[in-house]
């Protein structure tokens, strides 16, 4: 069974976009952190059943806030299938943050561009196709109130399911006196294969740079600890 | 790599990715010509610096004033209903000892606090339509700015919001505060803000002393009250037991939606739907309890005609001098110690001991002279800040993972509600009414 996690800021719809694709019932309120437990749905595409998780709202993954590292965790540890990041298409410079750290966990993201109502409402003007083409990643125009694009939604998530090995992976980089540092963790990162088995090995040091809590405490179990932190002292 | 090695890698990389989001907005992203969305226009006014409370202020008195105003009819016609069935019972069970459970009990009793199914009802349509709406999240922004201020936390706020319904899913919402003495200040405030189950008590008291013309203001202003007590004491707390800063907070506004029929309805029923499990359970047991301490001895109180001579009224009596500096008698007495159970019972107490018709309870408390305006408005601060009820009690034990900060937050609501009430009487007699 392919598995959808849905994971977007708080209050971008992404409750009322896990109703339209799954037909669950619920309530849809407007405090944040609606989403405190861990919901799932089924929904059917094609005569293929499709399960989806729903993320609590968090505008970024790290270790401190309990929420984001659910969310962060899910990802990593349960790999799901495709991640849909829900992105408010009426603020993008927010809400794109969350998408970037998605990639970096080479999570297989699909974009839904939601609020695409406001967006034409307020004369703003996305192209979609080369947004689509700058992240690497599917993007889909979607009206969470009305279920206006969620069958193009459905029909790409399942399409990004099925590549999900050959897919383009983009890397964004952070500057050439970022990336050299990332670069020495990395290689140190990579000489633990069970530890780099398990994580993308450019997050992992991307992570220890920013002493990451739990990413430290991985780090810490393994065999090549001294190098890897070495690397950063 | 130098600067990297510093403590705030964390900002540089968050910088960058920033900058990296910026570069691709740059070539894909056209903002509008500054065009007014609806949503733009209303958070223009309810987010005015200036404007934005008192907005909100007289919002939270139309809620009020709409609930009591469009309930009333209503109560009538359930207390008009109730006491025709309790009559109805008296006449036509033999036993004399089924016939007053059955009509003092259950009708009068249990009535009593029934009757208050359209206030609640209406409140949380009120409250529904506010959250639904999308304004809810605007009132949490624009009280966060003085909360802030004030040293609180900004997240404090929503738990606040939610004790407006119940106490109890208001302090479990307090989960999502991070930082533990945010958390902790606002668990141990959150009994003072005044949840639906003390309505009933407001409305009828309120309605009985101050007249349906004020009654609504004089509710808004318990809630009022709750609101500034919580944030003194919230002051208290973080200058005294918690004592540092309040962590910053990020609020994202939804945009306004025309809240549906169905999903308001939906909404208000299940919030409102626990008072008819309470009604159904909790209250109805403790006025069981009430009902049978009040006409036992049977040959004494003849049967609960003569109510002084009842098990009740000695328990009363015995509390009385510790209320009486208020003006309130010894059935105030019993009724604010079995409201420690559930406040709804102090309702159905006086529904039982007065022995009257549901519809008739207020205009008897003021007949009997049992409430003045004075007494009634100090009555219902102490309702309003003693103890919430058991249930929220074990709530706090249970987020707090402590007895003692549960034995705590009891003994200093209670100080605190004798200091309220005490200063409402004082001032009040300086100024002359009695």
């Amino acid at each position: 069974m392919i598995t959808v996690a849905i994971i977007g800021n708080p209050n971008v719809g992404k409750t009322e976009l896990f109703n339209r694709l799954t037909g669950m019932k619920q309530h849809v309120g407007n405090w944040p952190g609606v989403t405190v437990e861990k919901k799932t749905g089924t929904f059917t595409y094609r005569g293929e059943e499709i399960r989806v998780v729903d993320l609590p709202g968090t505008y970024s993954l790290t270790a401190q806030a309990a929420d984001e590292l659910i969310a962060r965790n899910y990802i990593v540890d349960e790999k799901p299938d495709v991640v849909v990041d829900i992105v408010d298409g009426t603020n993008l410079e927010r809400n794109l943050y969350l998408t970037l750290l998605l990639l970096e966990l080479e999570a297989n993201v699909v974009i839904a561009l939601n609020r695409w109502d406001m967006v034409k409402e307020r004369g703003i003007v996305i192209e979609v196709d080369k947004l689509s083409e700058l992240l690497g990643v599917p993007v889909v125009p979607t009206v969470a109130p009305t279920g206006e694009g969620a069958e193009v939604l459905k029909e790409v998530v399942m399409k990004a399911a099925k590549e999900k090995e050959v897919r383009r992976k983009i890397v964004m980089g952070y500057g050439e006196d970022v990336e050299r540092p990332i670069g020495v963790v990395e290689d140190a990162v990579r000489k633990d294969a069970s530890l780099s088995g398990r994580y993308p090995p450019r997050w992992l040091a991307i992570k220890v740079l920013e002493r990451d809590g739990q990413v430290l405490k991985l780090v810490e179990e393994s065999p090549h600890r001294a190098e890897i932190m070495a690397a950063v002292k | 790599m130098g600067e990297l090695l510093r403590d705030d890698a964390e900002l540089i990389l968050a910088e960058r990715r920033y900058q990296a989001i910026a570069d691709i907005l740059e070539s894909t992203l056209t903002k509008g010509e500054g065009k007014w969305t609806y949503t733009d226009m209303f958070d223009h006014v309810f987010l005015h610096k200036a404007l934005g409370i008192p907005i909100f202020l007289a919002m939270l008195w139309a809620v009020f004033q709409f609930t009591f105003s469009l309930s009333e009819p209503f109560m009538v016609m359930i207390g008009m209903i109730f006491g025709w069935l309790g009559g109805l019972a008296e006449e036509l069970i033999a036993n004399p000892h089924l016939a007053s459970f059955v009509a003092g009990g259950i009708f009068d009793g249990l009535g009593s606090v029934l009757v208050f199914v359209p206030p609640i009802f209406m409140l949380f349509l009120a409250l529904s339509l506010l959250e639904d709406s999308g304004y809810m999240a605007r009132a949490a922004f624009v009280m966060d700015r003085i909360m802030y201020k004030l040293g609180l936390h900004g997240r404090s706020f929503i738990p606040m919001m939610i004790g407006f319904g119940c106490n109890i899913p208001a302090i479990m919402a307090t989960r999502s505060i991070d930082n533990e003495k945010d958390r902790m200040i606002t668990i141990l405030v959150n009994p003072l803000i005044s949840c639906g189950a003390r309505l009933p008590v407001y409305v009828l008291i309120a309605g009985a002393v101050f007249g349906a013309k004020y009654a609504g203001t004089v509710i808004f202003s318990m809630y009022l009250l709750g609101m500034v007590l919580a944030i003194v004491m919230a002051l208290v707390f973080r200058k005294t037991l918690f004592k540092g800063k309040p962590s910053p907070f990020v609020l994202e506004l939804p945009a306004y939606v025309v809240p549906t029929a169905k999903t308001t309805i939906l909404h208000m029923w299940e919030r409102g739907k626990w008072f008819l499990v309470r009604a159904g359970t909790i209250i109805f047991g403790t006025v069981i309890v009430i009902w049978f301490l009040s006409v036992h001895p049977w040959a004494a109180t003849a049967g609960g005609e003569m109510i002084g001579n009842s098990y009740i009224a000695s328990l009363g009596h015995f509390l009385e001098p510790i209320v009486r500096p208020f003006g309130w008698d010894w059935m105030a007495a019993v009724a604010l110690l079995f409201g420690f159970l559930a406040k709804e019972v102090v309702v159905g107490t006086y529904g039982i001991l007065l022995g009257v018709e549901e519809g008739a309870v207020g205009a008897s408390l003021v007949s009997l002279g049992l409430f003045t305006p004075l007494t009634g408005l100090a009555f219902m601060a102490f309702i309003l800040i003693y103890v919430p009820c058991v249930a929220t009690i074990g709530v706090v034990a249970k987020e707090t993972n402590s007895y003692r900060w549960a034995a705590f937050v009891v003994v200093y609501l209670v100080a605190l509600a004798f200091i309220v009430s005490g200063l409402i009487i004082g001032i009040g007699r300086l100024l002359g009414f009695s």
